[in-house]
């Protein structure tokens, strides 16, 4: 296995541990969240399914598209700035897809809970 | 294998693996958006979703995959293209990036319709019987 290979793969480990992390971080707190706003168990289960979705998702497309163009003589701390360089993006576009679901829950919570609080 | 096989080949199992990651989207979210399109209880409405939502995943996945040019700046005809496996190797890790980013955003993309769904349904819960 190439060199280039072996560190696209470690970054894929990353950032699954990356969006491991931030799922199962929030996943409690979200759930009960949904089940205080959502009257279906269906929609807590689809927007917790979206949210896993949109976690693991976004990290690995992020670690996926980071391409390792080194030299054939590159040395090894050079695949260590790339690994850290892929790992950024993967934080930055799960930060982003994070913070747009959670736009899209507080519209949710918004438009469902003050009803149900009326 | 030569270049120009793996661009053939890497291409048609990078296109099966859009439809196919659309596909496992769409089996992942069926049964909860299945009963909520139930509860809209309106059978054009949920009919409509039911037959969208298959379409609404599998599409963006496609055109995630196809979004992706093998044309470039550096290399704008087919010999340059096949001349580095490199090259070719970069773009179906694009393509690959691209079809899981459309996925995403298509699933963003349900999260808002749902947020209507669940409105339309809670407005008709409070209307008193006609």
């Amino acid at each position: 296995m190439s060199a280039g290979l072996s560190a696209l793969l470690i970054l894929v480990a990353f950032s699954l541990i990356v969006a491991l992390i931030v799922f199962f971080a929030l996943r409690a707190s979200l759930r009960e969240l949904l089940r205080n706003t959502v009257r279906f168990p269906a929609g807590v289960t689809f927007y917790l399914r979206s949210f896993l979705v949109v976690i693991f998702l976004s990290a690995l497309s992020a670690a996926i598209g980071e391409s390792f163009d080194l030299k054939s003589d590159a040395r090894f701390m050079e695949y260590v700035w790339k690994v850290a360089e892929g790992l950024s993006s993967v934080l930055e576009r799960s930060l982003w897809f994070v913070a747009i679901y959670a736009v899209i829950v507080t519209i949710l919570i918004a438009t469902l809970k003050i009803k149900n609080d009326e | 294998m030569t270049n120009d096989h793996y661009l053939i080949l890497s291409y048609f199992v990078c296109a099966t693996l859009s439809v196919v990651l659309g596909t496992l989207a769409y089996l992942f979210f069926r049964h909860p958006f299945a009963a909520l399109a139930t509860a809209t209880s309106q059978n054009r409405l949920r009919s409509a979703l039911k037959r969208l939502f298959p379409l609404g995943l599998v599409f963006p996945a496609v055109l995630g995959f196809v979004s992706v040019s093998y044309i470039s700046c550096n290399r704008t005809s087919y010999e340059e293209i096949v001349q580095s496996r490199a090259y070719l190797f970069s773009k179906n890790q694009e393509q690959f990036s691209s079809i899981l980013l459309s996925i995403v955003t298509a699933v963003l993309v349900w999260d808002v319709v749902i947020i209507f769904v669940l409105k339309y349904v809670q407005n008709r819960a409070r209307r008193p019987a006609e």
